[in-house]
């Protein structure tokens, strides 16, 4: 997956950081380029054209977030946030402005490229149009609309299935609230996160060996939902 | 010679000083005149008490109050004829004028005027009767003496008056000075009080000190009654009153008769401009409609002036909140902004650089290096953990949670706090069980989240490696309850209170596990903000300990998903 020419832009004013993450980033195989604020960030993004950026929100010329609006006006290169707050509405303001996702300081690298990977995986998926998604022992056919589980195919109902064809766009990316009650309901039910809480319960119950301790779809708490690419790791990175 | 203590009179001269009194108290002090008008507001509410207080009082008391001191001034008037006729007729004749004016005088300086008026006429009739002869008869057979007799008795009226108003006039001046001489010492009492508390317990010294009575205090409770507080004192009959009165500002004091003993209880409400605080029950025993109006009107007076100082307290106490709020303020904005960010900064980059390292292939090969990269990381998580507390702290001290709710299986919060804390627990065996109909619960799942993981943390905390924490997660009466059970050191009872208090930390663990005492208080908080409870209970030490949290749950269930 991870080809040698993909190009990481490190937008961050911490030198420390930057260093940690061209190390990490390199070491596997990826082309580390670095911007040390907002003007040097948006520059290196128009002219070296990045495969994937890493911006840090607190940059000392501009706030993270309007550079993230300018880079979303003109290119949908997969951008993941660096943040230092746990505020869940500013996680999902930041993805509803474009964000691929987020990783909430201090963070592992194991978790930033697991991050990384998942986009550069979306990006790249939509110019190759593989149509089965892969989520563990779960696959999502997106064309043939079938789902299996350990090779077995599986009955989901039509909302179900919307909530997890959705999920398996973004897999390995988080899914916020507001997206997946768009994609699945019409009209008023839209609002309600209760139906959406109790689809996913359903939906748990058929793809998950222990719906009480999801490994495939889980919670992002107060943001949305992920569908894991692999099963997660138990012990923390 | 005049000699003065308060007794009963009759009700109209008394009435009479009453107003005069409360004219010059005006005079007086400007407070008083404020407590006047307070008092003047609800005119048909205290003309109602006066007439309940004429059906209240007791007959016998009346009886008692007016009838004796005409016995005792009739009773007067028959010991100084007995001492007449002892002496020589011709010389008690001489005084017969002045002697019988001095029972007059006493009774006028002790009982007031209708006593006086009484001694007037039986000492003429007595004189006429004794010493004008002819002896023994009512007749009077001189006209000089008749023209005496008129003059004697006009004079002994004349001068009763007189004593009578005299004795009114030195009484009322007493006793204002008593009343001005109690408010003052009351108002420097209040002057001392800074919480309600304190003004509570210096209104029962007061009323116990300056009335000499028993006075009890009831304070208010938040759904509407009265909670009795040392009652022991208050007879039956007035607290089954009390419980029926409903705390409500602005209401008059009431008259309440104890039957067995005939006691008269004043039962007065406590009040600021917008909250009732409590109600003071007084025994102002059982003396005349008179001693227990001036009684009433002192008790008032009190509560007036209690309530002026409950709103200096309101006062004071919304100034120091606001210069509280304030610091706290920028102590928040300071830490959120600038701490935070220079402590999390460097975490980040040591954890980054950490795992960093750890990934690389020629760490992983090398095992002792392996580890003290892993321990670089476990300590980096662990400060960072404690980072979080603080600022969650602030968060609470600043005022500033305001819970972002929203519909959340409470399943994904325990297993979110479970993630969170894994490495915490890692030693310890874990037991998880949800019970099958679990509602959703409306909450901010990111403080829920922290306090559960707060409760996981102290549970791995306090029990030792190896030992089993159970986590169980049910539906009760329209609650979820998450509860959190280990095998640990428990909770002594003395203990038990001050949990939850911020900082509070048992002296037993105190030197042996590190902590900050923050824990529980941040948690506590947060479920609080968010319309739970917690409970934390031990069968004791050594027990083990099983917090658990309540959050109030949907009614509605799984047929929304269609």
């Amino acid at each position: 997956m991870n080809k040698p020419s993909n190009v990481v832009l490190l937008i961050d004013d911490e030198p420390k950081i930057r260093r940690f993450l061209r190390a990490g980033f390199e070491l596997h195989g990826f082309s580390v380029l670095e911007a040390e604020n907002a003007e040097d960030g948006l520059k290196a993004a128009t002219f070296n054209a990045p495969d994937l950026i890493i911006l840090d929100l607190a940059l000392p010329d501009l706030h993270g977030t309007e550079v993230l609006e300018r880079l979303r006006s003109w290119s949908n290169v997969p951008i993941i946030i660096l943040s230092v707050v746990s505020d869940e509405d500013e996680k999902v303001r930041l993805l509803q402005a474009g964000a691929d996702d987020y990783v909430v300081k201090p963070f592992g690298m194991a978790e930033l490229l697991a991050r990384s990977e998942a986009a550069l995986r979306r990006y790249f998926k939509s110019a190759t149009e593989n149509p089965v998604v892969t989520a563990g022992p779960l696959s999502v056919d997106l064309v043939g609309r079938t789902v299996s589980l350990n090779k077995n195919q599986i009955r989901l109902t039509r909302k179900e299935y919307r909530l997890l064809h959705t999920l398996a766009t973004h897999v390995g990316l988080v899914v916020t609230h507001d997206q997946l009650l768009k994609e699945i309901w019409s009209g008023n039910q839209r609002d309600n996160i209760q139906y959406l809480r109790i689809l996913v319960r359903k939906l748990r119950q058929k793809i998950e060996t222990d719906p009480n301790h999801p490994r495939l779809l889980v919670t992002e708490s107060g943001v949305g939902y992920r569908l894991q690419a692999r099963f997660e790791d138990s012990s923390v990175d | 010679v005049i000699l003065l203590r308060p007794m009963a009179g009759h009700g109209d001269d008394h009435s009479m000083s009453f107003s005069t009194k409360a004219r010059s108290l005006e005079s007086h002090l400007p407070i008083i005149r404020k407590l006047a008008k307070a008092r003047a507001r609800p005119p048909e509410s205290s003309n109602e008490d006066v007439l309940q207080l004429d059906q209240d009082l007791p007959q016998h008391r009346l009886l008692q109050a007016h009838v004796l001191p005409l016995l005792m001034s009739l009773m007067c008037v028959g010991l100084v004829t007995a001492l007449l006729l002892l002496f020589d007729r011709a010389l008690a004749f001489n005084l017969v004028p002045i002697a019988y004016l001095i029972p007059v005088i006493v009774a006028a300086t002790r009982w007031g005027i209708w006593p006086a008026t009484l001694a007037s006429i039986a000492g003429t009739g007595a004189a006429d009767f004794f010493f004008i002869p002819p002896l023994y008869s009512f007749q009077v057979s001189d006209p000089q003496e008749a023209v005496d007799l008129l003059l004697f008795l006009i004079v002994a009226l004349v001068s009763s008056n007189l004593a009578s108003r005299l004795r009114r006039e030195t009484e009322a001046l007493r006793q204002r000075e008593r009343e001005i001489q109690h408010l003052y010492e009351f108002s420097r009492l209040l002057a001392a009080c800074f919480t309600v508390s304190d003004l509570i317990s210096a209104i029962q010294k007061y009323l116990s000190r300056a009335l000499g009575q028993q006075a009890a205090f009831f304070a208010a409770t938040a759904d509407g009654r009265f909670e009795p507080g040392e009652s022991g004192t208050v007879p039956k009959a007035v607290q089954a009153r009390i419980a029926a009165m409903t705390p409500a500002t602005g209401v008059p004091s009431y008259t309440v008769v104890d039957p067995p003993t005939q006691n008269v209880w004043l039962l007065g409400t406590v009040c600021s401009e917008t909250t009732v605080h409590g109600l003071v029950a007084v025994n102002i025993a059982g003396s005349s409609r008179e001693a227990v109006a001036i009684k009433k009107r002192r008790v008032e007076a009190v509560l007036e002036e209690v309530s002026l100082t409950f709103a200096r307290l309101d006062i004071e106490k919304a100034m120091e909140d606001a210069r509280l709020h304030l610091q706290a303020q920028l102590l928040r904005d300071a830490f959120h902004g600038t701490l935070s960010h220079e402590l999390c900064t460097p975490l980040a980059a040591i954890r980054g650089s950490a795992s960093v390292l750890d990934s690389m292939p020629a760490i992983r090969e090398d095992h002792r290096i392996h580890s003290l990269v892993g321990d670089i990381s476990d300590e980096v998580v662990q400060l960072d953990g404690f980072i979080q507390n603080l600022l969650n702290a602030t968060r609470v001290t600043a005022g500033g949670i305001s819970p972002h709710l929203e519909w959340t299986d409470p399943r994904d919060i325990v297993n979110a706090a479970l993630k969170a804390r894994a490495r915490r627990l890692m030693a310890h065996r874990i037991e998880v069980e949800f019970a099958d109909d679990l509602p959703l619960i409306n909450v901010d799942s990111g403080l829920i989240e922290e306090s559960c993981g707060q409760l996981l943390e102290n549970a791995a905390k306090y029990s030792p490696s190896g030992s089993t924490i159970s986590i169980g997660t049910r539906a009760e009466q329209g609650h979820v309850i998450l509860s959190i059970s280990d095998q640990g050191v428990g909770i002594a009872p003395d203990e038990q209170q001050q949990l939850g208090r911020r900082s509070f930390r048992s002296e037993r663990h105190r030197t042996t596990i590190p902590g900050s005492g923050l824990g529980v208080w941040i948690a506590s908080t947060f479920v609080r903000a968010n319309g739970g409870t917690i409970d934390i209970s031990s069968r004791g030490q050594g027990q083990g300990t099983t917090a658990s949290i309540a959050l109030p749950g949907s009614e509605k269930d799984s047929d929304l998903s269609q």
